[in-house]
C-alpha cells in the first residue's frame, strides 16, 4: 500500500508520476485530500480526474491532545485504472443535519471509462464501467459486472456479481458470459474487459 | 451485433447456417423465392438476418470436452440452482419460492415508477422534539426512490419502523382499502382485489382441510400431505382405517367451498355499466401522464389494475437465479458456479476460450493502437475512421493458440464478403501452425533461457507491427505464402481487404414493398464483415477408452493407436468496421 506521494522518480517531461508501487497518476489529474487516498499498485489514475479523499468522515470530537491519524476515504486496489476527466467522491449522508462521508472501496483489475462520475460505496474486483455513467451514492457493484456506457446507477442499488447492466436508471439486461475476463492481457494481445488489466496499465504513458 | 468494430464473433457448429447442414438449407430456399439470395459457395453470411441467433463472442461459448464441441446457447441446457434475490443478496430456498412466489420476502422493494430500488429513510422529526430526541417517540420513516422523485408518501404511507416492511405494507394496504369504502366497488369490478380474494381463499382453504380432519398441515411438505395418500398408508399399516379414524373423531366436517365475500367469493356481475361509468368519471379527472404504463402496471399483481400513478404500490424485488449449464448431448455440466450468492466463482466451467484457437485482427502500419474500443481512455480518442471504399488495406490477422498441441491452421473465406456490400478480401497465408500454448512459467522460463533471440525478435516484430516505428520492419512488403511474425502460441498472418462501395440506391423505382424488405435487412450493411472458416487439426496423446467414449465425427484414429488427429472447424465472422458513405 502507498500513496500517491511522495513520487520517488520525477521528470519534467513525463506525464504521469510514479509511484513506489507503480501506481501511475497524472500531473494533470485533480487529487484533494491525498493522505485519505491508498492506490493498491500499478493503479492509474488520468488526466482531469478528480479524486475527494478530503471528504471524509469528520471524527466527533477532538480532544485537543490527541491528533486524528489519517482516515481512508478512497481505496482502490491493484491494476485498477480510473481514467479521463472521472470524478471519484465518497458518498455521504446527512445525519442529524450533519454531511456524514463514508469511503469508498474499489477492487483490483477496474476500469473505469471516461468522464464517469463514481459514488459507490463498493466496486468489486473485475468490473468494467463505461463511458459517462454515473454510479449514485452508496451503489454496490459486485465483482465481475459491465456497466455499458451512459449508464445511471441509482443510489443504494446492488449491482449482483456477473450482471450486465444498462440505462437510465440502471437495470440488469443480463449477464456476462462464463469466460467474462478470461484470457488476453498478454503482450500484443487484446484487453480482456474485467479482465487483467496490468498490460494495459503498462502501455498507459 | 452491438459490438463496436473490431470484433470477432464465432460461430457454434450446431447453427443451421453454418457450413455442414448449409447445402440442405440452400436447398430449400431455393423453393421459396424470398430467400434465393442462399449463397452458392456455402459462405456463411453474416448479414443475414438469423445471423445474429448463431453469432457469439468468445466468452459466450462454452465446450464440451466429452463431445469434443462448442457449445452454444442452442446446444446446452440450462437449469436453476438457486435463487436469491439481487437486492439483498439472499439466497431464497426453493420450497420457499414455491410457496410465496419469485420475490423477496424481506425488506426488498422497488420503485413502481422507475424500477430503482427503493430504500427506508427517516423523516425529520418535528422541530418541537428535534431538539431532544431521546423523547420515546416512534420514529417516522418512508421507502424512497433514489432516482426518481417517487417516494412512499405518495401513497401517504409511513412506516413506524425500518423493519418488517413487508409485514407494515400489508396492513397498511388494508387499512386503505376500509378507508376508501367508495373505490372498492370499481376495484372489484376489475379485480384489484384479486391479490386479496386469492390470500382469502387461501386462508379459508387451508381452514377447511385442518377442520376436515386429516393432519395434513403438519406435514405439508411431505409424502403425507394429501388426504388420498394418507388413506392409501394407513390401509397399507394401521388396523384402523381412514374413515374409522375419522369417525372416532368427534365431530369431522365436509370440506366445504367459499361462501362469502370474507371467505374469498368474489361474486362477478355481468351488468358492470355502473362501474365503467365510474371508471370513466375517474379517468376523466386524471391526465394522461399520470395514467401509468403498461411496464408500470405490469410490475405486480397489485399494480395490474392501476388507473393512476399514484395508486401504484411499491414492488417486491423480483428474485433473480443462477444457473448451471449443461451439454444437451452428453449432458455434463460445462459450466456450475458455486452456491455463495455475493461471489460469483466456478466449480465447473468449460470455456471455448481454452480449446478454440482465437483470431484478432488489427489494421497493419497503423499510426496508433487501436485496442478493444471499451478500452477507450480519452473522451477525444477518436474512434475508428471509417474504411474508405475501393482502397486496398492490409490488417494483420493474430490466431492464438489455447491448447498445449501444436496446431495446424487452415483459413478460408470467399474472394468477396457475402451481403449488399461486397468487398474483396485475400488470406496472403492461409495455412500455417501455431506453437503449443503453455503456462506462464513456461513463458518464463524459455525467454529466460533458450529462445531468448526469437522470443525477442517476435515480440520487437509484434511491437513494430503495432507502433509502425521499426525502421529495418517499416519497408518489409507481405509476400503470399509468407507468415508476417510468430510467437510462441500464435501466428500473424497478413490479410488484404478491398472495401466495396456504399452504391446509391437505384434510380429505378422498385416495389414500395421490396424496398422496405431491404433496408430492414441491410441495417448493419455498411459494417464490413468477414466470415472465415478456420479449420485446426493437432496430433492429441488420449488414452484408448477415453478417445473411444469422446470417438466423434471430428476425429479419426490414427494407425499408431496412441496419437489421435483431432480437428475443429467453425466459422468466425471477423468485423473490420464502417465503409465511408460516398
Ligand atoms: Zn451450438
Ligand atoms: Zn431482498
Ligand atoms: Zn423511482
Ligand atoms: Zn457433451
Amino acid at each position: 500500500m502507498s500513496r500517491p506521494t511522495p513520487a520517488t522518480r520525477r521528470s519534467a517531461k513525463s506525464e504521469y508520476i510514479e509511484t513506489d508501487t507503480g501506481n501511475k497518476i497524472s500531473r494533470r489529474s485533480i487529487i484533494e485530500g491525498k493522505q485519505n487516498i491508498m492506490l493498491g499498485g500499478k493503479s492509474v489514475v488520468m488526466a482531469g480526474a478528480m479524486l475527494r479523499g478530503d471528504l471524509v468522515r469528520k471524527p466527533e470530537k477532538m480532544a485537543d491532545g490527541e491528533k486524528e491519524g489519517p482516515v481512508t476515504a478512497i481505496h482502490v486496489g491493484r491494476a485498477s485504472i480510473i481514467s479521463t476527466n472521472c470524478t471519484i467522491r465518497p458518498p455521504h449522508r446527512i445525519s442529524r443535519g450533519r454531511m456524514v462521508f463514508y469511503p469508498m472501496r474499489i477492487g483490483d483489475n477496474v476500469f473505469i471509462g471516461p468522464g464517469t462520475y463514481v459514488s459507490s460505496a463498493v466496486i468489486s474486483s473485475n468490473v468494467h464501467i463505461g463511458t459517462n455513467c454515473v454510479l449514485s451514492a452508496f451503489s454496490v457493484i459486485r465483482d465481475n459486472c459491465k456497466i455499458l456506457p451512459n449508464t445511471v446507477v441509482p443510489s443504494h442499488m446492488t449491482i449482483p456479481p456477473g450482471s450486465v447492466v444498462g440505462g437510465r436508471p440502471a437495470r440488469i439486461t443480463g449477464e456476462v458470459g462464463e469466460g467474462w475476463g478470461q484470457g488476453g492481457g498478454g503482450e500484443g494481445e487484446e484487453y480482456v474487459e474485467g479482465g487483467d488489466l496490468r498490460a494495459l496499465v503498462r502501455s498507459i504513458r | 451485433m452491438a459490438a463496436a468494430p473490431p470484433y470477432a464473433l464465432y460461430v457454434c457448429p450446431c447453427s443451421s447456417l453454418s457450413s455442414t447442414t448449409l447445402a440442405v438449407h440452400a436447398k430449400r430456399a431455393s423453393a421459396a423465392p424470398a430467400d434465393a439470395q442462399a449463397d452458392e459457395d456455402s459462405t456463411f453470411n453474416s448479414h443475414d438476418p438469423r445471423a445474429n441467433y448463431a453469432l457469439y463472442p468468445l466468452d459466450h461459448l462454452l465446450f464440451c470436452n466429452e463431445c469434443d464441441c462448442i457449445r452454444c446457447p442452442r446446444c446446452y441446457t440450462e437449469e436453476i440452482l438457486n435463487w436469491y434475490c439481487p437486492s439483498c443478496m439472499f439466497e431464497v430456498p426453493s420450497s420457499q419460492v414455491k410457496n410465496d412466489g419469485n420475490r423477496c420476502a424481506r425488506n426488498c422493494y422497488d420503485c413502481p415508477i422507475c424500477t430503482s430500488a427503493l430504500t427506508v429513510a427517516a423523516l425529520p422529526r418535528p422541530s418541537e422534539t428535534h431538539l431532544n430526541p431521546n423523547e420515546t417517540e416512534q420514529g417516522r420513516y418512508i421507502l424512497q426512490c433514489g432516482y426518481c422523485e417517487w417516494s412512499s408518501l405518495d401513497q401517504t404511507i409511513e412506516f413506524s419502523k425500518p423493519t418488517k416492511i413487508t409485514e407494515q405494507l400489508a396492513k397498511k394496504r388494508k387499512e386503505q382499502r376500509r378507508r376508501k369504502p367508495e373505490d372498492k366497488a370499481v376495484s372489484t369490478a376489475h379485480g384489484a382485489d384479486q391479490v386479496d380474494g386469492y390470500e382469502n381463499l387461501m386462508a379459508f382453504y387451508k381452514e377447511q382441510l385442518a377442520e376436515s380432519g386429516d393432519a395434513s398441515n403438519t406435514y405439508s411438505s411431505s409424502p403425507y400431505s394429501s388426504p388420498a395418500n394418507l388413506a392409501k398408508i394407513m390401509s397399507l399399516y394401521g388396523g384402523l382405517s381412514v374413515n374409522a379414524l375419522k369417525k372416532a373423531r368427534e365431530k369431522p366436517q365436509p370440506m366445504r367451498e367459499a361462501r362469502t365475500d370474507k371467505e374469498g367469493l368474489q361474486v362477478h356481475s355481468l351488468d358492470s355499466s355502473a362501474v365503467d361509468e365510474e371508471t370513466v368519471r375517474r379517468l376523466q379527472a386524471v391526465d394522461w401522464q399520470d395514467t401509468p404504463t403498461h411496464e408500470q402496471r405490469f410490475s405486480g399483481p397489485l399494480n395490474h389494475q392501476a388507473i393512476q400513478t399514484n395508486e401504484l404500490w411499491p414492488v417486491a424485488t423480483p428474485l433473480r437465479i443462477r444457473k448451471g449449464k449443461r451439454c444437451s448431448v452428453c449432458r455434463q455440466f460445462l459450466s456450475r458456479p458455486e452456491p455463495k450468492i455475493p461471489n460469483l466463482r466456478y466449480k465447473i466451467r468449460l470455456l471455448a476460450s481454452n480449446y478454440v484457437p482465437r483470431l484478432l485482427l488489427r489494421p497493419l502500419n497503423a499510426s496508433s493502437t487501436t485496442p478493444n474500443p471499451a478500452f477507450r481512455l480519452r473522451p477525444n480518442e477518436a474512434e475508428m475512421s471509417p474504411l474508405q471504399p475501393n482502397i486496398m488495406q492490409q490488417y494483420l490477422l493474430t490466431v492464438r493458440n489455447p491448447i498445449f498441441e501444436t496446431v495446424k491452421i487452415t483459413l478460408a473465406t470467399s474472394s468477396s464478403t457475402p451481403g449488399k456490400v461486397s468487398s474483396r478480401v485475400t488470406i496472403l497465408c492461409p495455412s500455417f501452425t501455431v506453437g503449443p500454448a503453455g503456462d506462464v512459467w513456461d513463458e518464463a522460463l524459455s525467454s529466460s533461457t533458450t529462445s531468448v533471440a526469437t522470443d525477442d525478435g517476435g515480440r520487437q516484430a509484434a511491437m513494430a507491427s503495432l507502433t509502425g516505428k521499426s525502421t529495418d520492419e517499416a519497408d518489409r512488403q507481405p509476400e503470399a505464402g509468407k507468415i508476417w511474425t510468430r510467437s510462441r502460441n500464435s501466428t500473424s498472418i497478413i490479410l488484404e481487404v478491398v472495401p466495396g462501395a456504399l452504391k446509391p440506391p437505384p434510380s429505378i423505382v422498385p416495389k414500395s414493398d421490396d424496398e422496405m424488405l431491404a433496408e430492414e435487412l441491410t441495417e448493419d450493411k455498411d459494417v464490413l464483415e468477414i466470415p472465415i472458416f478456420v479449420r485446426a487439426q493437432w496430433d492429441a496423446v488420449e488414452d484408448t477408452d477415453a478417445s473411444a467414449s469422446a470417438g466423434r465425427k471430428h476425429e479419426r484414429r490414427a494407425a499408431e493407436g496412441e496419437k489421435v488427429r483431432k480437428e475443429l472447424a467453425y466459422w468466425c465472422v471477423i468485423g473490420v468496421g464502417h465503409i465511408a458513405d460516398g
